[in-house]
């Protein structure tokens, strides 16, 4: 499982305030930085500035002896700030100068500079002093040391740091907080959506009181509903059929056979009792077939042996085949159009022949059944119109249901169990199509369309 | 004609034993896998019945099995016809299968239709009783006088002929008249019947064409007790 929203959030919270808090560290540590060389550089000039005076005014050996009490007096005792003049006359010097500044003072030119002496890290700067009178020409060095600036900067870096940890870790905490909070609709609504039982399955979640992100959820959760009510509900009409469909002549060969073997029967007596027996099982081999074959077809089966074809030589074949009944029924036929496109011929012809028998069925004498085919830019389109009764809105959508009959009653239940408009459906699924049916002015459509494969090359068969 | 049945379903190879022993076929019934292929191998059949759910060793397993050593004609029985399932017996040697729940009838015609391969040549001329039909010609005569069939119907009564004194069912007369090889639960077959016993033995006595009730047609000239 992945981590709560509210804990990801509350990471990402932390991880993006440590990331601002940084950069703000980094950039007042420097602007902090800066001034305090500022300061180092303006407090060494003041110092330098104020010695050197006192420095340029004396010239004579008896004068130095004031500079240098003068000098002894600024020399702090912990050595942060030093002084020291050099020159060519020892005379006129001033403090133990080391080595290294002498050796870095005969190159270096008047102005601030840095050297680390005795192991402290120094701001010096430099100046030559005019000579006067007996004095020869003196470099007065003025050298503070910078660890107390340092000191400071540490400090501040290290309250830095600390800051920033302590202001992502509150991040975090008031993150984790705000996120729980924000996500109070949610965990309302999984509470809303646990209470959903399987009993009432026209149940359905809020959408008054949810914010907009979660509206488009709910809606599209409830949309998935209304569809698994759907299905639910025709799968439960479906076990019914079903269980109607087989029932009726399982009892009646029950029910025969039981009667035919309470007493003794003759041979003729007995055979009527098998070939009756013989046309339920029949009926009942039929329903069964049925039925596999709209298994398969709902399990993704596709037609698996195509072949180029026409469908109007398809349908022709198909009216042929069913002359007879047509002609008894007093109908006629006309077929409209071609198309040609690879398709199961006998799955395709199974679909005619279902679409035109219903056709037939509802029609009456005389009337003329169209069989129109149509070429249309991705699919093949089979539409069987024939004069009749309007079908009832309620009852169009329903048509290819399996077991749906418009009237309710089991009339001509003997050759047609109910399934032949699922079967066109289940042909139409297995090569791509789907179905329609239209009822207007008198006039009753029913049809199949095919996914068209191309390229088809063959000529009119 | 030597035939061989494996199928572990005691009913089923019961009822199919004796159908087809009524129908003039030799028949041996093997109830498991290795039986059926032990036999195979030490007698020589002419077809052999092969149901695909066995015991210890399966149809496919069997067939590949005999496969290895003889060309047997077989017809694979099965309860699932997944379309692969049709493919993989076929591509495995069978000769044809059936699905069940099939009609005893269409496996009798199976039957005949594996075996007829390599029998001599059909007849052009069939005569059953007074009815004679000439295949070439396309033309039929009752008691002498032509009768005056659509394509159809002498396609019809040349299939009905052709297998004299068979039962042949409405599905197998669809495939065979009509090229509609699916159940298509009409009654299209028994009004061209219908329409074919107008033409055929409306003003005769003697009727030629019958009707087997729940199995289908035949066309033979019955003896004049059933006739009467």
């Amino acid at each position: 499982m992945k981590a709560s929203i509210a804990t990801r959030l509350a990471v990402m919270f932390a991880v993006a305030s440590l990331g601002v808090f940084s950069l703000v560290g980094f950039a007042l540590r420097h602007v902090l930085q800066r001034e305090l060389d500022r300061h180092q550089l303006s407090e060494v000039n003041t110092r330098l500035e104020y010695v050197s005076m006192t420095v340029n005014r004396h010239g004579t050996t008896e004068g130095w002896k004031v500079v240098r009490s003068k000098l002894d007096t600024l020399t702090p005792s912990d050595g942060s700030v030093r002084y020291w003049v050099l020159g060519p006359d020892p005379r006129f010097e001033y403090g133990d100068a080391p080595m290294v500044l002498r050796e870095r003072l005969r190159t270096q030119a008047d102005g601030p500079f840095e050297i680390e002496l005795e192991g402290r890290v120094m701001r010096a700067t430099v100046r030559s002093i005019a000579p006067k009178e007996q004095r020869p020409v003196v470099m007065l060095v003025t050298a503070l040391d910078s660890a107390r600036f340092r000191d400071t900067l540490d400090a501040f870096a290290g309250a830095l740091v600390a800051l920033c940890l302590a202001g992502a870790a509150l991040v975090v905490l008031l993150g984790h907080r705000i996120a729980k909070v924000g996500l109070a609709p949610l965990s309302s609504l999984s509470q809303e959506a646990q209470s959903l039982s399987p009993r009432d399955l026209s149940q359905r979640l809020r959408l008054s009181p949810l914010p907009r992100e979660l509206a488009d959820l709910v809606s599209s959760f409830n949309g998935a509903l209304d569809r698994v009510e759907r299905a639910y509900a025709q799968l439960e009409g479906f076990n019914a059929d079903v269980a109607h469909e087989l029932r009726t002549p399982l009892a009646n060969l029950i029910g025969q056979t039981q009667v035919a073997l309470a007493k003794e029967r003759t041979a003729p007596q007995l055979e009527e009792v098998l070939l009756s027996n013989l046309e339920e099982l029949e009926r009942l081999r039929a329903i069964v077939n049925d039925m596999l074959f709209l298994a398969r077809a709902d399990q993704g089966e596709t037609a698996p042996n195509r072949v180029p074809a026409s469908a109007a030589g398809e349908v022709s074949k198909t009216v042929e085949f069913l002359e007879a009944l047509i002609e008894d029924a007093g109908v006629s036929v006309r077929v409209d159009g071609d198309a040609h496109a690879s398709f199961e011929r006998s799955l395709f012809r199974r679909a005619a022949s279902n679409l035109l028998l219903n056709a037939v069925e509802h029609s009456e004498r005389g009337a003329e059944i169209v069989v129109a085919i149509a070429q249309q830019a991705s699919e093949v389109r089979i539409a069987v119109t024939n004069p009749g009764e309007p079908i009832p809105e309620q009852h169009l959508g329903r048509l290819f249901d399996r077991f749906y009959r418009v009237d309710g009653s089991r009339r001509n239940s003997r050759n047609n169990h109910g399934l032949g408009l699922s079967i066109v459906k289940a042909v139409a699924k297995m090569h791509g199509g789907t179905v329609f049916v239209t009822s207007t002015g008198g006039r009753n459509t029913v049809g199949f369309t095919l996914a068209d494969v191309p390229p088809i090359t063959a000529p009119h068969l | 004609m030597k035939l061989l049945i494996v199928e572990d379903e005691a009913k089923t190879a019961e009822y199919l034993h004796r159908g087809l022993n009524e129908q003039g076929y030799t028949v041996d019934v093997a109830r498991t896998g290795p039986d059926g292929h032990a036999l195979a191998l030490l007698h020589d059949y002419d077809v052999i019945v092969l149901d695909v759910m066995l015991p210890e060793m399966d149809g496919f397993a069997v067939l590949r099995a005999i496969r290895m050593r003889k060309q047997t004609p077989v017809i694979m029985l099965t309860a699932r016809d997944r379309i692969d399932d049709r493919v993989h017996g076929l591509r495995e040697g069978a000769d044809d299968y059936l699905v069940k729940p099939f009609s005893f009838l269409e496996l009798v015609a199976r039957l005949q239709a594996v075996t007829r391969r390599g029998r001599a040549q059909e007849p052009t001329q069939l005569r059953i009783g007074d009815l004679e039909i000439d295949l070439l010609s396309r033309k039929a005569y009752r008691a002498g006088s032509r009768l005056e069939l659509t394509a159809k119907e002498f396609a019809l009564l040349a299939l009905l002929a052709r297998r004299e004194g068979q039962i042949l069912s409405k599905t197998m007369i669809a495939e065979q008249v009509w090229d509609m090889n699916f159940d298509s639960h009409t009654n299209v077959v028994e009004v061209a019947i219908k329409r074919l016993r107008a033409k055929v033995d409306g003003p005769h006595e003697r009727k030629l064409l019958h009707t087997i009730r729940g199995m289908g047609y035949v066309l033979e000239a019955r003896g004049d007790e059933e006739a009467s």
